[in-house]
């Protein structure tokens, strides 16, 4: 392959885009010029993200209690740590609804350990399914995020 | 009458939609199409038909889980019953 054809083909990282992109879902798209790319990305992503706090709550979002699921829902951005912050501080405190005392979730405590459980916590399918959505949100907002990082002005813009 | 005081008493976000565990599967229907709204945008070179596209990606993800489901009953149910106990 002569030099030409290589630089050619050789794909410059756009990190700025990368960014751009994490902050807020499809701003990484606009600001290569496919502004129309973007708005459906971002659309896409925050509906998943937003549909998921609908169906379950802001509970869906624990980085204390769900850590690995929050790793997957951080891919969405700052929105995460927002909705992670808003449930620590509404809910999980009990600013809204009320503690309830329930049984430890570890059954390796000891006998009788109560912990105190907010009555809006989502429990079953409400949960898991926001829970879900809110991570297929992240998961797919790092897909665009590298796309971003990978697709050239140019390109984009035709 | 529950169903609706339920949704009239609901703070969206900060609590759970009222109701969910009764058509919980259906939500797999805007969870199929965000995915598929995201991927089209992302993969499609011209953005022309992205929500043909995308309605198409959905029903074909759709069929894809109904399809496991189906085969997931016929092993459980069929198969796994055929086999013998010891």
């Amino acid at each position: 392959m002569s030099e030409s054809a290589a630089s050619a083909t050789r794909t410059t990282l756009n990190f700025r885009a990368a960014v751009l992109g994490w902050i807020l879902p499809g701003l990484g798209h606009a600001s290569l010029g496919d502004r129309r790319r973007g708005l459906l990305v971002g659309g896409g992503v925050l509906g998943l993200f937003l549909g998921g706090l609908l169906i379950g709550g802001l509970d869906v979002v624990d980085r204390r209690e769900d850590h690995l699921w929050f790793l997957a829902q951080a891919g969405a951005g700052p929105v995460a740590w927002v909705a992670d912050y808003a449930n620590a501080n509404l809910v999980a405190s009990g600013r809204f609804g009320e503690l309830l005392e329930a049984p430890h979730p570890n059954p390796m405590a000891p006998r009788g350990t109560v912990v105190e459980v907010s009555s809006l916590k989502s429990l079953a399918h409400p949960n898991e399914m926001g829970t879900l959505f809110a991570a297929m949100a992240g998961l797919m907002n790092v897909v665009a995020v590298l796309d971003a990082m990978s697709r050239r002005p140019a390109e984009a813009a035709s | 009458m529950n169903a609706l005081s339920g949704m009239l008493a609901w703070i969206p976000v900060i609590e759970p939609m009222p109701g969910v565990e009764r058509w919980w599967m259906l939500l797999v229907v805007p969870l199929s199409f965000g995915i598929a709204l995201v991927y089209k945008a992302l993969r499609m070179p011209k953005l022309e038909h992205v929500w043909r596209a995308t309605g198409v990606m959905t029903v074909q993800i759709l069929l894809g889980l109904f399809g496991l489901a189906l085969a997931f009953l016929v092993l459980v149910q069929i198969v796994v019953p055929m086999l013998p106990a010891d």
